[in-house]
């Protein structure tokens, strides 16, 4: 088993690699001069400032080098110095963030893996549990109920399921603002007295004793999960139930029936491990997805995540953030879908010991 | 000896979309002390749905148990509540089902599995039921099974799983033993060990057996009285060598004639009877078998036939002898 880790683990950087040319490669469909084009105004007036920009980022090399120089960097003839390289931590300068797009993703990124498994807890939770519910009772009126509940949650688009619950709790009654953080709050987050270690405002906000600032956050924070968990509770919910229903309909339920065991221990004990393996799969997909950006629900609830960032990147024509956003979303797949293979093989033996 | 075990108008139905599935209409048997009874037919005539229900183990809904009664040591099974019947499951009554691949829990080890009835009904410990385990599987002589209860049951062999289905069905002891098809998937050699297994367990034990099979030769050496069920009836009933001897049901005819015999020496073709049994989405007002039988008269498309002594260990549900061919008076 630790053999297979290690083996899937030495795969990802292979796989990243590959991700890297499919990236580049699209890049390359853009000529130099529109590539340099984006960071020009008024071009007719200033085509020897695009010239030089070609000339200067080597935007007409072939696409080996200009690959080459993505990787690991290029010297600038300027300075002497290299600059760029992604495997040096350097993805270059944002245009639409103003800084540069390491620091965008240093700030941002935290701020959605906060909010997103917030989101899960209540998502697979009340998901796989209402699941169990609707299949245990198989067509009563509970799994109806179940089913319809969830159902009208997935057919919801989440702006429109944003701006309800931001009617409902915000514009009425100012219970649940959206943003990350109030502006008093934001204020001592970034003063001296609060250091931020992890830029997870909430565990900051606890290493630092501040229980009102840890408060702050987390009533920012009831909005977007509550919408992220309605609109995919469907999907858990109708996976978990037909898979419980397959679980339970099996030869070895009946086996634990017959052996007298209780009824509450059949489903849990005997059913519901086995049909939780599909609901795994999903899951990881599902918080790779999440962690990729909840481009809607941040734009909505004007949460500073990554998600956010990458839809103004991509409107502002930000090549190079969009790239390096990309990236990070293979790297976040490729780790989900490790730990759902892992997962995977704690939960069925079958998979474990062969 | 006493009844164990007296069923009686056993009435079950499956309510399926495409409509009543009547599986087992009014079957009555009993079963001694220490006695084993073989349930034969072929597959979808009510074998499995008879015992299930008794436990009330099918799946209800769709199945539902419309009439009759169970009476197990003066207690009906099909009127007791869930937890009442959830304390004879298991431990006064132990069941093997048909597929060791399938019965098993694939998330769970053997051991675990083995352990949870001896915890349930026993009151043991981890401990207790652990070292009561391992003594199980040595019973139904599972090589090394103290590593072995370490096993998920996809490690062990079609045999094995079997073998320990039968030691997590006897692990506590119970009066009685229903073996749903045991052999059916197994090769035939392990076949002869697990029915070697349970006979050597029955004279150890002295519990009483309902073993269902469609094998008729497995019931020769096992059982001493046979069921031979056919659409949810039971047409005949006799003990094992009067069966063989003298069958009464054409139906019966039909299954001994379909076996392969080492006693006769010249060759013949094995006789096979034509088509498959009906589906009873009505019960019938004729006998459920005309369709297939060679010995059919005109009473048979009128009445159906009930159970009717032969002699004093013998009934059977026909209208005509197929031994002579007359119709019964």
């Amino acid at each position: 088993m630790s053999q297979y880790i290690i083996r899937r683990i030495l795969l990802i950087p292979v796989i990243l690699f590959g991700v890297t040319l499919l990236i580049f490669g699209m890049l390359s469909s853009l000529d130099p001069a529109e590539r340099a084009a984006l960071y020009v105004h008024d071009i007719p007036k200033n085509a020897q400032v695009m010239d030089s920009i070609i000339d200067r980022y080597g935007l007409d090399d072939p696409f080996f080098v200009q690959y080459w120089h993505w990787l690991t960097g290029r010297v600038d003839i300027d300075t002497g110095e290299i600059e760029g390289g992604i495997i040096r931590g350097d993805f270059g300068y944002s245009r639409s963030g103003n800084t540069t797009v390491a620091e965008i993703i240093e700030r941002r990124f935290p701020a959605t893996v906060e909010l997103v498994l917030y989101s899960i807890i209540p998502l697979i939770g009340v998901g796989v549990w209402l699941g169990i519910i609707a299949a245990v009772n198989h067509n009563k009126f509970i799994d109806q109920f179940a089913r319809i509940f969830s159902i009208l949650g997935y057919s919801f688009p989440s702006f429109v399921f944003g701006l309800l619950v931001l009617m409902l709790f915000y514009a009425n009654n100012g219970w649940f603002p959206p943003g990350r953080i109030s502006d008093w709050a934001n204020m001592i987050i970034n003063s001296a007295e609060f250091t931020s270690y992890t830029n997870f405002i909430t565990v900051d906000a606890l290493l630092n004793g501040r229980f009102d600032i840890l408060w702050d956050a987390l009533r920012h924070m009831v909005l977007p999960i509550i919408t992220l968990s309605y609109i995919n509770w469907a999907l858990f919910l109708r996976v978990m139930r037909s898979s419980m229903l397959e679980a339970l309909n099996q030869d070895y339920v009946t086996t634990a029936r017959a052996k007298g065991v209780r009824e509450k221990d059949v489903i849990n004990k005997h059913a519901r491990p086995n049909a939780l393996i599909p609901v795994v799969t999903m899951a990881g997909i599902t918080i790779a997805n999440l962690l990729g950006g909840v481009t809607i629900t941040e734009t909505i609830f004007n949460y500073p995540g990554i998600g956010s960032a990458g839809a103004s990147a991509a409107v502002q024509l930000d090549v190079i953030t969009v790239l390096a956003f990309v990236l990070l979303t293979g790297l976040i797949m490729l780790v989900s879908n490790l730990i759902v293979d892992i997962t995977y093989a704690f939960l069925d033996p079958r998979v474990r010991l062969s | 000896m006493a009844d164990l075990l007296n069923v009686s108008n056993l009435e079950t139905r499956f309510n399926t979309r495409e409509g009543v599935v009547h599986a087992v209409n009014g079957v009555s048997f009993s079963l001694k002390e220490g006695e084993t009874l073989g349930i034969v037919g072929e597959s979808g005539c009510g074998k499995s749905v008879s015992v299930q229900s008794i436990l009330r183990l099918i799946p209800m809904p769709p199945g539902e148990i419309v009439g009759g009664s169970a009476m197990f040591q003066g207690k009906d099974l099909l009127k007791l509540s869930m937890e009442e019947l959830r304390h004879v499951r298991g431990a006064q009554i132990g069941f093997v089902f048909q597929d060791p691949m399938t019965s098993f829990n694939p998330v769970h080890t053997i051991g675990r599995q083995l352990m949870e009835p001896l915890e349930i009904h026993l009151g043991m410990n981890k401990k207790q039921a652990w070292d009561r385990a391992v003594e199980l599987l040595e019973l139904v002589k599972i090589p090394n099974p103290d590593d072995r209860m370490k096993d998920y049951p996809h490690q062990f062999s079609g045999g094995m799983r079997q073998r320990a289905m039968i030691a997590m069905a006897l692990s506590c002891s119970p009066q009685m033993l229903i073996a749903d098809e045991p052999t059916t998937a197994l090769d035939v050699t392990i076949q002869a060990q697990i029915v070697d297994l349970v006979k050597s367990l029955r004279d150890e034990l002295g519990m009483s057996i309902i073993w269902i099979t469609h094998d008729l030769g497995i019931i020769a050496g096992l059982a001493e009285r046979v069921n031979v069920m056919y659409a949810g009836y039971i047409v005949e009933e006799a003990e094992v060598k009067e069966l063989y001897k003298n069958p009464q049901h054409p139906y019966t005819l039909g299954l001994l004639k379909s076996l392969p015999r080492l006693d006769v020496s010249e060759k013949k073709r094995l006789v096979s009877i034509d088509g498959v049994p009906p589906v009873l989405f009505k019960k019938p007002k004729f006998c459920p078998f005309v369709s297939r039988c060679t010995y059919r008269v005109e009473k048979c498309l009128q009445e159906n036939p009930p159970l009717m002594p032969i002699n004093d260990h013998h009934r059977a549900a026909c209208w005509v002898n197929p031994q002579t061919g007359k119709v019964r008076e």
